[in-house]
Parts: structure tokens; sequence; C-alpha cells
């Protein structure tokens, strides 16, 4: 071979390898299949799998919480879909809701997946009817409203509200 | 063009392919091993030494988990202290000759080729001191302190190229003996909890939390065992220069 050759795909190794190097050290994979899907996340070509999506969206209409939120987990495992996250965050609140009390762990854990959403698509707002929550921000609040301790909270006539 | 021409042409293009390989100044084994194996060709130096040593920078930071996950361990800022040092002592020993890798006389692409080479030879360098110290506490202060006493000396010393290998083997060596057999023996497992950590290995345990010890897998020492072999191989095969 040319020693011309050589020098051009010396180049060509030092420059793959040192991207490879980069990658791995700004991403931090921690399996070996996380490699390839943080490799997509950073070329761009990063989708859910819509088969778990459908799945977890049924459990999460059927209140099955937890299936739902593994469904949603396997979806999207970077957590960078706002659709998802959200359904995420819904569901963390659907199941923590009470009417005499909320589950505050499960409330703090809807708080953050509800910030992923915002930090994903600020804008976002989504189209399903049966949710009475619309955008991350009227969840984010309610959620909020769920975690503090108020006057409010010892009304009587709150044991009439409706999960929304 | 005339069919002199030509022919000046593919002489001077049959002359380019040819990259002797010298052999270290002082070095008996290396002698040797040109002698046994005359490198006649470019590809170990061009294409053997920048893959090696991309898979030292690769491996160097990489730790495996209690859970056998990954950990990449991005290097400390006195690891590229530590490397520039060993680099410098490297042109100084004669192992590299900057004006064989690097010349007026050669190519544009060659120079660039050769400096590529330096470079992953210096990032390899750095993942291996990243490798070898100790992450934090007290053990990174004490081998730091160790590594940089043996640099510092090694610069100010007259010594061949061979006598340098040995030395570095040897520091290499020792550290690794020091963070992955011994550290590595007195941090006590992952367990469920604290008291259970204590009571079932106590010695262990107070290491571990005097020391500030990380819990790594058993893996891991296996990888960085792979590693500095490998960056010795690579030293090994880099020649004093690429001169034609």
């Amino acid at each position: 071979m040319n020693s011309k050759y050589i020098q051009i795909l010396t180049l060509v190794i030092v420059f793959a390898g040192s991207a490879f190097v980069v990658f791995l050290y700004w991403t931090e994979p921690r399996t070996i299949a996380e490699v390839s899907v943080k490799g997509q996340v950073v070329l761009g070509t990063y989708t859910i799998n819509r088969a778990e999506f459908d799945q977890g969206l049924g459990n999460f209409h059927r209140d099955e919480f937890i299936a739902a939120r593994a469904a949603f987990d396997r979806a999207d495992p970077q957590k960078r879909d706002a659709i998802v996250q959200f359904y995420t965050a819904y569901s963390y609140y659907r199941q923590g809701w009470g009417r005499i009390s909320n589950d505050d762990a499960l409330f703090r854990a809807g708080v953050e997946a509800a910030d992923r959403v915002t930090a994903i698509e600020p804008n976002f707002r989504i189209a399903d009817d049966s949710l009475k929550m619309k955008t991350a921000y009227e969840l984010r609040a309610e959620l909020d409203e769920g975690l503090k301790i108020t006057l409010s909270d010892f009304n009587p006539l709150r044991l009439t509200r409706e999960r929304k | 063009m005339t069919e002199n021409d030509e022919k000046a042409i593919e002489y001077i293009d049959i002359e380019e392919i040819e990259t002797v390989v010298e052999p270290r100044a002082g070095s008996i084994a290396v002698g040797k091993r040109f002698d046994t194996a005359p490198t006649s060709s470019a590809v170990p130096i061009y294409i053997v030494l920048p893959i090696v040593f991309l898979a030292v920078t690769t491996l160097g930071g990489m730790r495996l988990a209690a859970d056998n996950s990954f950990i990449f361990l991005k290097p400390a800022l006195i690891c590229l202290v530590f490397a520039a040092v060993t680099l410098v002592l490297f042109f100084r020993s004669g192992l590299i000759a900057v004006d064989g890798w690097l010349s007026e006389g050669h190519t544009m692409l060659r120079n660039a080729a050769n400096a590529a080479i330096l470079i992953t030879m210096f990032a390899a360098t750095v993942q291996l001191f990243n490798s070898l110290l100790p992450e934090h506490g007290l053990p990174f202060w004490i081998v730091g302190f160790c590594f940089f006493w043996t640099l510092w000396n090694n610069l100010f010393a007259n010594f061949d190229t061979q006598r340098l290998l040995r030395r570095l083997a040897a520091l290499f060596g020792l550290a690794f003996v020091v963070k992955y057999l011994v550290l590595a023996n007195l941090t006590a497992p992952e367990g469920t909890s604290w008291l259970q950590r204590m009571i079932e290995n106590p010695g262990r345990e107070t290491f571990t939390w005097l020391l500030d010890l990380p819990r790594y897998g058993p893996g891991t020492g296996y990888i960085q065992f792979f590693t500095l072999i490998l960056y010795l191989i690579g030293l090994y095969l880099t020649p004093t220069s690429t001169k034609k």
C-alpha cells in the first residue's frame, strides 16, 4: 500500500478513535446497550419504542401506573421524549393522589418528570382528551400544590374534590 | 509527460513506501527485535500504534461497578501534568527523537500522521495515570506524590532509553499493585447496609471509610492490567524515528 494511503488511514483512525473516546467519556454509558442508544441520541436518530409506549398508555388508562411507568421507561430509556415523560409525570400524580392526603414521594418523582418535559419542550401541550391537565406547567402546579401543607388542606370540602 | 518522467515518478512512489524504523539507541533488546524482524513496512507504526494507544485511552478511565455496569472516569488535572513530564522524559532519553517524527523534510501528510500518533501516545499516558492513581482521599495524594517525586528526579537524571523503560515499567507495575491488589483488598464489598458491612467486615469497612476507597467490581483490576500491558507494548513498538 502506498505510504500516503497508510498515513491518511492513520489520521482517519485517530480522528474516529478520538471521537469515540470523547463520546464514551461525555455520555458515560453504563452498558453496551446504552452505548448504542446514546450514540443514537448524539447522532439525532433517537426514537422511542412505539410498542412499549402503546403498552404503557394502555396500562395508564387502566390505572396500572407501576406497569405503565415500567413500559414508559423501556420506551424512552434516555428520558428524552416529552410525551412519554408527560405521561410518566401524570402517572405519578394519579397514583399519588389521595382524597385525604397525597403520597409525597410519588408527587416529588412527578415533579422531576414534569421538569424533564419542560426542559425537553417548554411549550409542550398534550393532545389527549382524557387528561384534564394539558401542559407540564399545570401538572407541575398541581403536584406542587399537593406537596404543600396549607390551611385549605383542612377544609372538609376537599373530600369532594376529584382527581384530574 | 515523457516516459522518463513517468519512470522517475514511479521510482519516487516506490521509495516513499519504504519507511525504515531505526532501532532505539542503547537498547540491546530492541536492537535484537529489529534484527530478527526488520520492519520495512509502515503498518506497525501508522496503524498498530494508534490503535494500541487509542485502546489504552479508552480503557484507562474505565471501571466496573459492583453490578458490572461501566463507569467512565475523566482524568484528574494532575494526570495531564504527569503525562506531559513523561513525554518530556521520552524525548530526553531518546525514546522518541523529535526530528525523527516531526521534520521540515517530511511531507505535510506524514507530519500530520506522526503528530496524530504522538497525540494518541499523550492521551494514552494521561489515561494510564488516570488508571493507576487512586481516585480520591489519602491514597490519591500519597501515590500522586510518589509519581511526582519519581518523575521529577528522572527529569534531571542521566539515563538511556532502556533504563527509562525499565524504570517506567517498575513504577507503573508498583502503582498497579498498590491500587488493584493492596487497596482493592482493603475495600469492603458492597453490602445491603452499613451495619451489616461493619459486622461482616469490620476491618475492611473501616479502611474503606478512612481511606475513602471506591467499591469497584472485581473485573476492574483485570481490565486495568490489560491496559497497562497494552501501553507497555505500545511503548515497545514505538520507534525512535520514522525517517526514511
